[in-house]
């Protein structure tokens, strides 16, 4: 269907085009001094190595190899997260409260929420598409054990699934087993193994 | 609530899933390098004060919902980011952060060389 919109109505080489058009504007705004050179650079930076899924990744690996931390993470995520060489900002901001469900032998647990604000997204970066959908939630409450085997987490029938509901007070996040096979890893290496789907509950750790 | 302007930025774009930036892992997924670039400067001028960065969200899904309107759902030329460029575009404009004028000549100027050597040169 053609469009009316004159933006819309590309040329076949509207890649070009796009990628001429963005450079341009950059160049005209740091011309103008409205930005800088590194303006966009340390907004990028924010998303690449400030916060995200690999701050999890670290509080978790930690806690595999130090049982104090481990204590620490799950009776007081903020503090434990104040124990790590993490930016500012990154937790104990009013509301910003997160908390850790450890997953055992016994207990698997799960996050869900409404609202993708309630992210954890420090520790865990951007969700995923479907963690906003209603039919995810709806399931996951009522048939949780279906959901997970649909993700590949095969549990036990003697394991108790808990689904924790983060919210703009307390955003939940899941702290995984360690899988059998990672005793030799260190902990950088331990940390690679982490997903942000395993920080939710919906995958297992993979060696 | 939120200790960083990026933080809120990015969280409250994810109201539904044809708002929200494709991404992968946790992470921002970018398929090519001027998407960085058009994802920053919009950030980047609104967090300096440009705009209210819920005027270019609401600019951004009233751009994808013309976009919808004009479109099959399964067109193939659907691009997220080309969509979030369109929205750039006409935020930089409305909020005066460049004039119309300016703008368009310069796109003007860039349809005519047809490529990124068009760009003006910087004090940079």
């Amino acid at each position: 269907m053609p469009s009316n919109y004159p933006g819309f109505g590309y040329p076949p080489d509207r890649e070009t085009m796009s990628a001429a058009k963005v450079k341009a504007l950059e160049s005209l705004l740091i011309e103008k001094g409205i930005i800088t050179s590194q303006t966009v650079d340390t907004v990028l930076s924010h998303f690449e190595t400030k916060m995200g899924p690999f701050n999890g990744a670290k509080l978790v690996a930690r806690a595999w190899v130090d049982p104090e931390f481990k204590d620490l993470l799950v009776a007081d995520c903020n503090a434990a997260c104040q124990q790590m060489d993490f930016p500012e900002g990154m937790s104990g901001a009013e509301g910003e409260h997160m908390r850790v469900a450890e997953n055992t032998p016994e207990v698997h647990n799960v996050i869900v929420c409404t609202l993708c604000s309630c992210y954890p997204w420090p520790t865990l970066g951007l969700p995923p598409y479907w963690y906003k959908d209603p039919t995810f939630r709806a399931r996951v409450t009522r048939e949780p054990r279906v959901v997970l085997s649909e993700f590949g987490v095969e549990l036990d029938d003697s394991v108790e699934v808990r689904l924790w509901d983060t919210s703009g007070q307390i955003r939940w996040w899941v702290l995984p087993m360690r899988p059998p096979g990672t005793e030799n890893m260190s902990e950088a290496e331990l940390a690679e193994l982490l997903t942000p789907e395993a920080m939710m509950g919906v995958a297992t750790v993979k060696v | 609530m939120f200790t960083k302007f990026e933080h809120f930025a990015a969280t409250s774009l994810m109201g539904s899933s044809e708002e929200a930036p494709p991404r992968q892992d946790g992470h921002l997924q970018f398929d090519r390098d001027w998407e960085k670039l058009a994802f920053g400067v919009a950030i980047a001028l609104s967090k300096q004060g440009y705009f209210e960065w819920e005027e270019f969200r609401q600019t951004l899904i009233a751009t994808i919902a013309e976009w919808e309107a004009t479109h099959e759902l399964d067109d193939p030329d659907w691009d997220y980011y080309q969509c979030w460029l369109a929205a750039l575009e006409k935020q930089v404009v409305a909020s005066g952060v460049l004039a119309a004028s300016e703008w368009e000549a310069l796109v003007a100027q860039l349809l005519d060389c047809k490529g990124p050597t068009a760009a003006p040169p910087t004090n940079q």
